[in-house]
C-alpha cells in the first residue's frame, strides 16, 4: 500500500469500508426476526474510526444518516469514554438523550481491536417492534413524557468482553411485550457487529493498522472538500422557509418550522431559531434528529454523489436552540420526532430551491404514516405496525411519483397477503388516491388509500399521523397537494379520526381507512401539456 | 433411443451468437461463433448452425437436438417492447401493481425516478370477488362479476390478459373461473394465471411476475413461430428446448405459456458451464466469474451444485422465479474513470458500452475506461486485440488516463492507469466477498473460474486479494456459456405457498401438497417425453422463524419427519446467518418441487494440443509499479508451464499471469494458474 495521500489507495480502503458496512447491513437483513426491520428496512449499519467518527455507513433510511455519529459521540463524551471499551464489548442505548432519536431504536457499538489497538468502531441501529410503554410499537400518540414511552436504557455494556450481561437483557425482556423479537433483532445486530469487527479486522491485516488509521481521517477530509465544493456552487445568499405541522395531537398547533439558509462561499449556516418550542406531544425532535434532516437536505442537493461521513459535517453550523422542537429538552417526548424531521426537511428543501431552483421538486407528503394494530383475539395477541407513504412532488423535469418513499424515511410496505396470514386483519383496499396530487406545469405524485377490517373480537388502533391540515407547499406556481384523513367506519357510520389517534378500541368489523397525501405541483398548471393533462383524466388520476 | 447425430448448443448474446456442437457419431465437440442478427435472432442461429455443418461435417438432418439461450424476452423488457395488456384484480386492489413496495434505491436522489409502467391504470379492472389467507371465500365470485369483468376487459382491447387475484396461491378456484370467461368471451386471447405463473405469497411480486408473463407471452410466442419456420424450412427436425432462468430448459410449449421463466436466463448457461467444469475438474467449490465490457457476474458452485434464489428482478420490476443465484456489478472493460468530487478516483458503474467504447477503439469514445488502462500498461496488446481484427489507439488511451484521470489526481499517468486497474479489482473481489460471505463462506475455500472477455486480465490479481489459491481460465473461454447450455437438463420449478407452522399436525396437509407437487412434476415430464428412469425430484420448503419475512429454501427429502426437516432449517440458519434458536417457532411459507429430466451428458475425449513449439515473444507490461518484460505466449500452442510474469493470448480474450503464479495446462484444455511453489 502506498502512501495514503495517493488517492488511489485511498479509494481502495473506502470501498473496503464501504463493503465491510454493506456486508453488517446483509446480516441484519437476513437475520432480524420482526417485521419492521426487514419489510420496512428500519435499520443502518456503520463503520466508525478509531475515535468514532463515521467513516462508512449502510443506512436504509434517511433519516439514519450521521445518526449513529450523533449517537456515538454523545455517549463517549459524556457517558463511557472509548478508552474504557475492551475488546469484545458491545455498549447499547437507546435513550434520546443519550444520543439516540427515539425509544424504538437501539443503538449499538462494539470496538474493533487489531493487536491491542483500537482502530476502529463498528455500530448498528434497529428499531424494535415494541420497547413498552403506554402504546404497542412504543408509539404513544399521547404521551406527554419521554417516560411514558417505553423502557429508556442509558449507555450500558450489553456483551462484556464477548459474554452477554444477562442481567440486562432480563430487565429490557421484562419491560417489552414481544420479548422474543426484541431478542431475535438483538441477535441479529450483535451478529453484524461480529461480522463488521472482522471485516475491519482483515483491513487492518491487509493494508496495516496505522494505515487503516490514517485513511479514515483522508477520508472524512475528501468528503469535507466534496461537501465544500458543492456548498461553493451554490449563490452566496440567505434562504428562509417556513413550513408548518399541524398538531402535536394534544392542542398545540399549527407549529412553525422554520430555517434560514445562509451561504458564504464554502461553508453554510443553518439557523432554526425561527422553530417553535417544545410541545407536549411526542412530535419533538433530539438535536440528532434534526441535524440527519439537515444532512439529507444538504446531501440530496447535490449533483453528484458525495461519499456521507462525519466529514460532510464540517462546513455546516448547525444553530438549533435548545427547548425547541428541533432539540427538545429533557423529558420532552420525542417517540414521533419524525413528524419533525420530515417538515425540516420540506422546509429545508424549500430554502434550498431558491439557491438551487432547477433540482429541487415540490413538497413530498411529508410524513411516515405510521399506524399500529394491536389485535386481541382468542389465540393470543398480534402486533401489526405499517408505514405508509404518499406522492412525491413535482420536480423541474418530471411529474413526481406515485405513492413512492420520500424524503427522511425509505420503508417498504408490507404485503396485505402476509399481514392477512399473521393477523385478525383483512385489508379491504389499497389504491391510488385520485386527486390527491397538486396540479402543476409538472404535477405531484399521488398518495394512496389503504384499509383494514378488524376481524377479531377486539383491537387497538394507535396512529402518528400529519399534513392533515397544512398541504404540501407547490413551487414555482404550484398547486398544495391535498390534506390526508384518517377515517373509522363502524356499522356504516363515517367517523373523522385525528391524525393522532393513541389506542382507539376497535371491534370486529370496524374498519379503518387512511387517505395520504400526494405531493405538491411545480409550475403553473396552465402550462401542462394538454396530452398530458389527458392521460391524467384517461388513467383517473384526476377527475377534472 | 434415438440414433446418434449431433446436438448443439447455442446461446444468443448481444454481439455473437456463440455455438457449441456436439457429434456423437465421432464424439468430437467444437465451437463457433457468428454474428448476432438482433432484427430476428433466429436468423443468426440458422445461419450459425449452417456454418457450422459446412466446416465440421454435418447435415440439417444430422442434428438431433438444439438446446437454445435466448435473450428475446429480456430485451423486450429492457426495451419496453410491449403488446397491450389487461389486468384482472381483486376489486380495491387494481393499483397494487403500480404501488409496488416503495423503496427507493436511491436515498438522495431528489429527480422522479423512471418505474416501468406494464399495464397502465386503465387496463386494469378490479373484480368483486374475494378469497381468504387460508383459502376460504369471503366474496364468492358470481355470474354477474364475471360478466362485468369481461365486459370492462373487452373494452381495453387486449392482446394479452393478467388474472391476479387476491390469495390466489392458496385458492385458485376464482382465477380458473375468469380464465374459463375469458376464454368463452374472448377465445384465442392469451392468459396468465399467477396462481400458476407464480403461485407464492406476496401479491406485488406475484402480480408483478404474472404481468410480466402476460407481455412477454406474445413476444415469445412470435419468435417460437419464426424459428419454428426456419427450422422446417432448412430441413431440421430436431425439438428445440431454451433455456431458464434456473439453469435449466423447457419445451417450446412451456416457453410459450410460461415466458417469464426465460427472463433472466442470460447468465444461466455460463453458470451450467462453471457447475460442469467444477464437477469435471474435481474442484466442487468454485466461483464463477463473467467480465464483459459492461458487467461482471458473480456465481458461486459449492459442492458441484449452484445456488438458487426464489426472486430476481429486470428493469426494478421482482421476478418471483427460482433461478440461479447471481450478482452482477457495473464493471467491464468499459466501466468509465473518472476524478470524482473531493480528489477521489471512481470507476464505473457507467460503462463506454461498444460503442462509442473505450478511447482506444478510436470510435470516438472519449472517457477514460478500464480498457484504456489496460492497454496503457501493456497488459493488452495494441496490434493482436482479437487476434489483430481490430487495432487499438494507444495514444488515445494515454491521452484519456492523462486528462480525465491522471491531471485531475495529480498522478503520473502510469499511476492513474494501474489505478484505474487496481479500484477494479477491489471492486472484483468486494462483489465476490459479498457472494460468499452472505452465505457464511470464505474465498480461500474456493477455486475461482474465470471467463468473458475482460475477465483473464484481472482474475489472478482479484484471486490474490481474496487469498484464493487457484485461478481456472477453461477452453473455449468466449462460447463457454454455449458448452454450459449443451448439458442443461429439463428442470420444471413447482410451488404452492400456505403459511403454516412447522408442526407435526400439519403434516398431513403438508404431504398433501407434496403429493400433488409430485404429481405434477411427474405428468410435465411425461410430456416432454422424459422416461421415468432419467427423472429426479428434488422437494424443499422455503421456512423462517415465526416473524422473519424472508425465508430460506430448505432441502426436504422424502421421507423425512417434520424434526429432521426443522433441524436442517436450524443447521442452515446458523450456517448462513451465525446463529439459530431451536426454541423458537418456525412456520413453512412455500413447498417447492424442482422436476429433473436427465438428458445426455457429452463425453469427448480432451483434445490433444497441436505439436510444435509454443508461439512465443516477450513485451514491457507495467506490474508493481514498474515496467517489466513479460513472455508472451499464444494459448492454442500452449504445452506446458507459463510461470509469471506472462501474457497468454487468446482470439477474444488475453490472460495475465503476475510473478509468482504459474499457469498449467489441465484436463480438457482448462488452463490452471496457482501460486508458484516458494
Amino acid at each position: 500500500m502506498s502512501a495514503i495521500g495517493d488517492p488511489v489507495a485511498l479509494e481502495i480502503l473506502r470501498h473496503a469500508l464501504t463493503a465491510a458496512a454493506a456486508e453488517m447491513d446483509v446480516t441484519i437483513w437476513r437475520t432480524s426476526r420482526s417485521t419492521i426491520v426487514r419489510e420496512l428496512l428500519d435499520y443502518s449499519t456503520a463503520v466508525f474510526d478509531r475515535d468514532g467518527g463515521n467513516v462508512a455507513q449502510s443506512a436504509r433510511i434517511p433519516q439514519h444518516l450521521n445518526a449513529m455519529g450523533a449517537g456515538l459521540r454523545t455517549v463517549i463524551e459524556r457517558f463511557l469514554p472509548l478508552d474504557g471499551w475492551a475488546d469484545g464489548d458491545v455498549v447499547i442505548t437507546n435513550d434520546p438523550y443519550c444520543g439516540g432519536q427515539h425509544i424504538p431504536d437501539i443503538l449499538a457499538f462494539r470496538p474493533v481491536f487489531v493487536q491491542g489497538t483500537r482502530v476502529a468502531v463498528v455500530g448498528t441501529c434497529c428499531h424494535h417492534l415494541d420497547m413498552g410503554g403506554i402504546a404497542a410499537g412504543s408509539y404513544a400518540a399521547n404521551a406527554t413524557e419521554i417516560f411514558q414511552e417505553g423502557l429508556r436504557i442509558p449507555p450500558v455494556r450489553l456483551v462484556r468482553a464477548g459474554t452477554i450481561n444477562a442481567e440486562v437483557l432480563a430487565i429490557m425482556r421484562q419491560n417489552v411485550r414481544r420479548p422474543d423479537m426484541l431478542w431475535g433483532d438483538l441477535q441479529a445486530q450483535l451478529a453484524s457487529l461480529a461480522v463488521g469487527a472482522a471485516a475491519v479486522e482483515r483491513i487492518a491485516a491487509k493494508h496495516g493498522t496505522a494505515t487503516l488509521i490514517a485513511a479514515c481521517t483522508a477520508l472524512l477530509d475528501a468528503s469535507e472538500r466534496a461537501m465544500r465544493a458543492m456548498i461553493g456552487e451554490l449563490p452566496d445568499g440567505e434562504y428562509g422557509f417556513e413550513d408548518f405541522i399541524d398538531d402535536d395531537g394534544l392542542g398545540t398547533g399549527p407549529i412553525r418550522i422554520h430555517a434560514v439558509i445562509a451561504i458564504h462561499g464554502d461553508t453554510m449556516t443553518v439557523d432554526l431559531s425561527g422553530c417553535a418550542p417544545q410541545v407536549l406531544g411526542p412530535i419533538n425532535a433530539t438535536r440528532a434528529s434534526a441535524a440527519s434532516a439537515v444532512a439529507y437536505a444538504v446531501l440530496a442537493c447535490a449533483t453528484t454523489p458525495i461519499p456521507a461521513n462525519a466529514g460532510c459535517e464540517r462546513p455546516i453550523r448547525l444553530i438549533a436552540p435548545e427547548g425547541t422542537v428541533v432539540s427538545a429538552r429533557h423529558p420532552a417526548p420525542v417517540a414521533n420526532r419524525m413528524v419533525v424531521s420530515h417538515r425540516l426537511a420540506t422546509t429545508l428543501l424549500g430554502a434550498l430551491a431558491q439557491a438551487a431552483p432547477e433540482r429541487i421538486p415540490a413538497a413530498y407528503y411529508g410524513t411516515s404514516y405510521v399506524c399500529s394494530f394491536q389485535t386481541i383475539a382468542d389465540r393470543g395477541r398480534g402486533v401489526l405496525v405499517e408505514i405508509e407513504v404518499g406522492g412525491g412532488g413535482g420536480h423541474p423535469a418530471a411529474d413526481g411519483t406515485n405513492a413512492w418513499s420520500c424524503g427522511m424515511h425509505n420503508n417498504a410496505n408490507i404485503p396485505v397477503e402476509m399481514v392477512e396470514s399473521e393477523l385478525p386483519l383483512t385489508v379491504t383496499r389499497y389504491e391510488l388516491r385520485p386527486d390527491s396530487a397538486g396540479a402543476g406545469r409538472q404535477r405531484g405524485g399521488l398518495g394512496l388509500v389503504r384499509e383494514w377490517r378488524v376481524e377479531c373480537a377486539e383491537a387497538v388502533f394507535t396512529a402518528n399521523l400529519e399534513r392533515f391540515r397544512t398541504r404540501p407547499y407547490g413551487l414555482a406556481g404550484g398547486s398544495a397537494a391535498a390534506v390526508g384523513r384518517l377515517t373509522l367506519v363502524r356499522d356504516g357510520q363515517e367517523t373523522a379520526l385525528a391524525s393522532k389517534t393513541g389506542n382507539l378500541r376497535l371491534r370486529r368489523g370496524d374498519l379503518i381507512r387512511l387517505e395520504t397525501s400526494g405531493g405538491g405541483g411545480f409550475g403553473d398548471p396552465a402550462a401542462r401539456e394538454a396530452a398530458a393533462h389527458a392521460r391524467d383524466l384517461a388513467l383517473g388520476y384526476v377527475t377534472a | 433411443m434415438t440414433r446418434p447425430g449431433v446436438r448443439i448448443g447455442i446461446d444468443i448474446g448481444g454481439t455473437f451468437t456463440d455455438l457449441q456442437i456436439f457429434d456423437e457419431r465421432s464424439g468430437t465437440l467444437n465451437a463457433c461463433k457468428t454474428l448476432t442478427t438482433p432484427d430476428d435472432l433466429s436468423a443468426g442461429l440458422l445461419a450459425g448452425i449452417a456454418e457450422a455443418g459446412g466446416r465440421f461435417g454435418f447435415a440439417a438432418g444430422d442434428v438431433r437436438l438444439l438446446l437454445h439461450g435466448t435473450t428475446i424476452a429480456t430485451n423486450a423488457v429492457l426495451e419496453g417492447r410491449f403488446p397491450r395488456a389487461a389486468l384482472l384484480t381483486t376489486e380495491g386492489f387494481r393499483d397494487v401493481l403500480e404501488i409496488g413496495r416503495h423503496v427507493r434505491r436511491d436515498l438522495y436522489g431528489l429527480r422522479p425516478p423512471l418505474r416501468p409502467e406494464l399495464i397502465a391504470r386503465d387496463r386494469r379492472i378490479g373484480v368483486a370477488e374475494r378469497v381468504r389467507a387460508d383459502g376460504s371465500v369471503a366474496t364468492p365470485l358470481t355470474e354477474a362479476a364475471m360478466a362485468a369483468a369481461i365486459a370492462a376487459l373487452r373494452a381495453t382491447g387486449p392482446e394479452t390478459v393478467a388474472v391476479a387475484l387476491l390469495n390466489a396461491h392458496v385458492n385458485d378456484a376464482h382465477e380458473r373461473a375468469l380464465r374459463d370467461a375469458i376464454a368463452r368471451a374472448c377465445p384465442g386471447l392469451p392468459v396468465s394465471l399467477s396462481s400458476e405463473i407464480s403461485p407464492e405469497i406476496r401479491e406485488y411480486e406475484r402480480t408483478a411476475t404474472t404481468a410480466l408473463n402476460a407481455l412477454l407471452m406474445p413476444v415469445v410466442q412470435a419468435y417460437l413461430h419464426r424459428l419454428t419456420a426456419r427450422l422446417a424450412a432448412a430441413g431440421i427436425a430436431a425439438p428445440v428446448l431454451l433455456v431458464q432462468s434456473n439453469g435449466g430448459v423447457c419445451s417450446p410449449a412451456v416457453a410459450a405459456a410460461q415466458p417469464v421463466r426465460l427472463l433472466l436466463s442470460g447468465p444461466s448457461g455460463g453458470a451450467a458451464a462453471a457447475r460442469l467444469t467444477a464437477s469435471r475438474l474435481g474442484r466442487p467449490d468454485l466461483v464463477g466469474v463473467d467480465m464483459g465490457g459492461t458487467s461482471f457476474d458473480v456465481c458461486v458452485v459449492r459442492g458441484a451444485a449452484l445456488a438458487q434464489i426464489a426472486e430476481g428482478e429486470i428493469s426494478g420490476i421482482p421476478v418471483r422465479l427460482p433461478m440461479i443465484e447471481m450478482r452482477t456489478i457495473g464493471a467491464g472493460g468499459g466501466s468509465i474513470a473518472a476524478a470524482g468530487p473531493g480528489g477521489l478516483l471512481t470507476v464505473g458503474p457507467a460503462s463506454a458500452g461498444a460503442r462509442p467504447g473505450p478511447a482506444c477503439y478510436g470510435r470516438g469514445g472519449q472517457e477514460a475506461t478500464v480498457t484504456d488502462a489496460n492497454l496503457m500498461l501493456g497488459r493488452l496488446d495494441a496490434a493482436s486485440f482479437l487476434r489483430g481484427s481490430m487495432t487499438l489507439d494507444l495514444a488515445a488511451a494515454r491521452a484519456a488516463i492523462a486528462a480525465r484521470v491522471a491531471v485531475p489526481l495529480g498522478l503520473s499517468v502510469e499511476a492513474a492507469a494501474e489505478g484505474v486497474v487496481a479500484l477494479t479489482e477491489t471492486a472484483l473481489a468486494g462483489a465476490i466477498r459479498l457472494s460468499l460471505f452472505e452465505k457464511g463462506l470464505d474465498p480461500v475455500d474456493f477455486a475461482l473460474l474465470a471467463f468473458g472477455g475482460a475477465g483473464g486480465l484481472h482474475a489472478i490479481a482479484v484471486a490474490a486479494e481474496l487469498g484464493m489459491r487457484e485461478v481456472i481460465f477453461p477452453a473455449s473461454a468466449s462460447t463457454f456459456s454455449a458448452r454450459g447450455i449443451l448439458e442443461s437438463d429439463i428442470v420444471h420449478d413447482l410451488a404452492a405457498s400456505r403459511v403454516l407452522r412447522a408442526e407435526a399436525a400439519n403434516l398431513p396437509h403438508l404431504h398433501r401438497t407434496a403429493a400433488s407437487l409430485r404429481a405434477d412434476g411427474e405428468a410435465l415430464l411425461a410430456a416432454d417425453g422424459v422416461p421415468p428412469e432419467r427423472r429426479s425430484f428434488a422437494p424443499a420448503a422455503d421456512m423462517r422463524y415465526v416473524g422473519q419475512v424472508f425465508e430460506i429454501v430448505v432441502p426436504w427429502p422424502e421421507g423425512d419427519d417434520m424434526a429432521a426437516l426443522c433441524a436442517r432449517f436450524h443447521a442452515l440458519h446458523r450456517q448462513r446467518f451465525s446463529y439459530a434458536d431451536p426454541d423458537a417457532p418456525v412456520e413453512i411459507v412455500t413447498q417447492r418441487l424442482a422436476a429433473t429430466g436427465c438428458l445426455d451428458r457429452v463425453d469427448a475425449p480432451p483434445a490433444a494440443p497441436p505439436a510444435g513449439a509454443a508461439a512465443f515473444c516477450t513485451r514491457h507490461v507495467f506490474l508493481a509499479g514498474e515496467w517489466t518484460l513479460a513472455a508472451v505466449h499464444r494459448r492454442e500452442t500452449l504445452t506446458g508451464d507459463v510461470a509469471g510474469p506472462a501474457v497468454i493470448e487468446e482470439e477474444y480474450t488475453t490472460l495475465l499471469i503476475p510473478a509468482g503464479w504459474v499457469c498449467t495446462p489441465v484436463r480438457d484444455g482448462h488452463l490452471s494458474a496457482r501460486r508458484a511453489a516458494a
